[in-house]
């Protein structure tokens, strides 16, 4: 396997766009449920948490920077062969593959539950998540790529990105006393939301995936840190409206919280908004399984050559048996609640381990090549 | 078709010989008038088809000077003293057949080795006219006719200049048609025009009846709904894509062009746009863009609403709506199928049926049937305004074959919206979106300047500025050259009011 990735023009997209991609990986499906999970560690000082996690993914992001950096065009998985051999590293490679995977099918099966809850309780698992699917394959096969589904998360970014206007009205619905007394919390709580929080702003790791086809990699930096901020704020308005807007005795057992305050608002000729920012939430629900399908039909060509429409079908219908089997939402929470756990080893844990050893490599590299240059002249 | 070898040697020969030749390739077909003159010693033969060519030009051009002014009858003679410009010389039997067939009259003396062809050309065409399908408020209103000489006289004389490239080629293997490729060389793009020639020249097909159908051959995703290039019948819009960077296509016996490259927002752009001053065309504009998206999007939010997420609708809303409903006997999903397809026929007959029988056709079928239906229970009020709305708006767009294809979306739209209610919708605008992404012209996105975001091509695009703002040309396409006009020199007025 060749460890850089060679560029080509037609499949590189422009820096300008990492922005849409971070947000839309972040936003996923996580963020309706979120705030009820800040909240109920970290109270009213959620707000701590979140800017807490964010600091924490800032500095992910800049050691998986720095990382990318040593190569001259490489991702995740040339990286890891090259520091680790051809072993492990695949084996490393794998792992990521397998998170990606689980990540796809807890983001669609959420999707489902929440379609289940709010709109139809008895439409059929297949039928919605077959769609689905098909949706994610379209992106894919003819002309698709990469540069279509960059081009696609973009779009779908700015169309739904109406819905944050319609947040006035539960603005103006707000209890301001649900903020006071301020620091209640212990540093310990404040830190289990923190984790909370990380999980719903997971997404960033593609970053892993996508550095090499990056047009533009000098003008990278603004809009990825840029992206990461802009879900934290969004972050930040979903989690400080829900515990403005509920009670606080409420919260804890409000499900989907986000969703609930849309259903507030009502014009002379629409109500229920819920509604429409359920089915507007595909528009992020797409792109984030777009992009966790194209990494896994990535790192699958990377690591064992297999042809990208093979691994593109198979993954296409192994996930759609799965998503028809899981149905009761004690999986999602299970399930959400481990990977929630591995997946902080793999994405904030990880990187401080490799950052090292991509030094370590790099320093022996440069020694060998001095040798040669010695032993030459 | 000139690429054909003929066979055996044809010339010389006699002129016995050659009028059976002629007569045996054209079937013992009684058109072909072959006429044998002495003189001089020598035989010559005239032959034509007689109402192809202009026979005043053939008498007095031709005839008079061939049979009372020339002392010798050879090639060379005839050459040099034949009044009449457009001239050929063919030893071929099939360049022959095709110069006759084409207009031309030719001469053979007996014994030469060659054929004279002289073009005059008689070709039966309508006058200019004003233009039918794409009607404008201001701006020139002459349209494009069938004859292709004409068409391109209209297009040089709007563009005047010897940057207008109109490359001739012939396409159809039984029956060939003149294509012109049209750009103008220092602004096209070369990738484009050199990708449109090959897209021409690589057609092998044994006929193309119209532009129009050529222009399916060469587009770029053929089982799309949406048309990939820009048809139209307007010289002053040809032009004006032209000056744009397109590269335009114009066929022999038909009254539209096409050109590319084109993104989905080139459709509801109309050169009116610009005629108007710059807040009232983007107004205009704006105006197509709602209305796009309420054509598509209104019915089938009508029968999502009424079939599944009743909450949508807010008390009052919900109560009118209940009582205009509550006589109609079908589902809202067969009702709403019905009236789009009652309007979709009154538009086809109305489109077939001569303009007289045409507006009474409006009258029985919008005023009529529509009161008729809702007095007998048969389907609700509010539809009716719904779908009368979406229909009137689906016309507002500018191209013809676009706004046809913007009724067809509304169809499985209305149904998935009967299936699944508002998710149906979404899904049904998801699959549109990646569809449109997925697509291109010539090779070109079909969303720019959406995607790839460029954010200096929005005023072409979705709205107009004053003119100062178009000092460079649309981005997205690469034409050559960007650069217009200085910006601060065509704001600057000198004037002397003293």
């Amino acid at each position: 396997m060749d460890i850089n990735i060679k560029k080509s023009p037609t499949s590189s997209f422009r820096s300008f766009y990492l922005f849409f991609i971070v947000v839309t990986m972040q936003v996923g499906v996580g963020i309706m449920g979120a705030p009820r999970w800040i909240f109920i560690h970290a109270r009213q000082d959620s707000w701590i948490s979140i800017l807490i996690a964010w600091l924490a993914i800032a500095i992910v992001v800049a050691i998986m920077l720095l990382i990318l950096k040593q190569y001259e065009n490489a991702d995740i998985f040339g990286i890891q062969v090259d520091i680790f051999g051809k072993w492990i590293g695949t084996l490393l490679g794998l792992i990521f593959i397998v998170y990606f995977f689980i990540s796809n099918l807890v983001v669609l099966a959420t999707y489902i539950e929440v379609i289940h809850v709010f709109l139809y309780p008895d439409l059929p698992s297949y039928a919605i998540g077959g769609a689905m699917i098909l949706l994610v394959l379209y992106a894919f096969v003819g002309k698709g790529g990469l540069r279509i589904i960059v081009g696609i998360s973009f779009l779908f970014f700015v169309i739904s990105q109406l819905l944050l206007l319609l947040v006035y009205e539960p603005i103006k619905l707000i209890n301001w006393h649900h903020y006071f007394p301020m620091f209640q919390s212990t540093p310990m709580d404040i830190l289990k939301g923190a984790k909370a929080t990380t999980f719903t702003l997971l997404g960033f790791e593609i970053l892993f995936f996508i550095y090499p086809f990056i047009g533009n990699k000098e003008k990278m930096k603004l809009p990825i840190y840029l992206g990461i901020s802009y879900t934290t704020v969004i972050l930040l308005l979903a989690t400080m409206i829900s515990i403005g807007y509920y009670s606080l005795e409420d919260l804890p057992h409000m499900e989907w919280s986000v969703l609930s305050y849309y259903k507030s608002i009502a014009y002379s000729f629409m109500e229920r908004l819920d509604y429409i920012v359920i089915v507007l939430w595909l528009l992020t629900v797409i792109p984030t399984s777009n992009f966790l399908t194209w990494g896994m039909m990535h790192g699958l060509k990377r690591l064992f050559q297999i042809p990208k429409y093979i691994s593109l079908y198979s993954i296409a219908i192994i996930t759609f048996f799965l998503v028809i089997i899981i149905k009761t939402d004690t999986f999602i929470l299970t399930a959400t609640d481990k990977l929630a756990n591995y997946a902080i080893w793999l994405v904030f844990v990880y990187p401080f381990v490799l950052l090292p050893c991509v030094y370590i490599k790099k320093y022996f590299r440069k020694q060998k090549y001095k040798k040669q240059r010695a032993a030459k002249s | 078709m000139r690429n054909r070898k003929s066979t055996k040697p044809f010339l010389p020969t006699t002129l016995d010989n050659l009028k059976q030749t002629l007569q045996q390739s054209f079937y013992k077909n009684s058109d072909l008038t072959f006429t044998v003159h002495k003189k001089h010693g020598k035989k010559l033969a005239v032959f034509f088809i007689s109402y192809q060519i202009h026979t005043d030009v053939l008498r007095d051009s031709l005839l008079k000077p061939l049979l009372e002014d020339l002392k010798k009858w050879s090639n060379e003679e005839i050459e040099n003293n034949i009044p009449i410009g457009t001239k050929e010389k063919t030893d071929r039997l099939e360049h022959a057949l095709e110069l006759i067939i084409s207009g031309s009259a030719g001469i053979y003396i007996e014994g030469e080795t060659e054929i004279l062809f002289y073009s005059m050309l008689n070709k039966e065409k309508r006058a200019l006219e004003k233009a039918e399908t794409e009607s404008l408020v201001l701006g020139p209103k002459i349209a494009f006719t069938e004859s292709i000489i004409t068409n391109m006289n209209i297009l040089r004389w709007r563009i005047r200049s010897n940057d207008l490239v109109a490359e001739e080629y012939q396409i159809g293997k039984t029956v060939s048609h003149e294509v012109r490729l049209v750009y103008m060389k220092s602004i096209a793009n070369e990738a484009d025009v050199n990708t449109m020639r090959q897209r021409l020249l690589d057609l092998d097909v044994d006929e193309v009846l119209d532009s129009v159908v050529l222009k399916q051959y060469v587009e770029d995703k053929q089982w799309s709904i949406f048309p990939q290039f820009d048809s139209t019948e307007l010289p002053d819009r040809f032009s004006y894509g032209l000056s744009k960077g397109r590269v335009g296509v114009l066929v022999e016996n038909s009254p539209t062009g096409f050109m590319g490259p084109v993104s989905l927002f080139s459709f509801f752009e109309s050169t009116e746009d610009m005629f108007m001053r710059w807040n009232a065309g983007s107004a205009l504009r704006i105006l197509r863009f709602i209305s796009m998206i309420l054509s598509i999007l209104l019915t089938p939010l009508y029968v999502a609403a009424v079939t599944y997420q009743y909450g949508l609708i807010p008390t009052n809303l919900l109560i009118t709506l209940g009582t205009s409903r509550a006589e109609v006997p079908f589902p809202p999903l067969l009702e709403t199928l019905i009236l789009e397809f009652m309007i979709e026929l009154l538009r086809e007959a109305g489109a077939r049926l001569p303009t007289k029988v045409g507006q009474t056709m409006g009258i029985v079928g919008g005023i009529v049937i529509g009161e008729a239906a809702v007095q007998a229970g048969l389907t609700s009020n509010i539809l009716i305004i719904l779908v009368a709305i979406s229909a009137l708006a689906s016309f507002t767009i500018p191209s013809y074959l676009m706004s046809v294809s913007f009724r067809l979306i509304r169809f499985p739209l209305v149904i998935l919206a009967g299936m699944l209610g508002i998710l149906g919708i979404s899904l049904g605008i998801v699959y549109l979106i990646i569809h449109l992404l997925k697509m291109s012209s010539l090779g070109r996105p079909y969303l720019a300047p959406l995607y790839p975001w460029r954010f200096k091509d929005f005023n072409k695009v979705f709205f107009r500025t004053p003119p100062q703002f178009y000092s460079r040309r649309f981005k997205s396409y690469r034409p050559k050259f960007l650069f217009r006009f200085s910006k601060r020199e065509a704001k600057a007025k000198h004037d002397n009011r003293d």
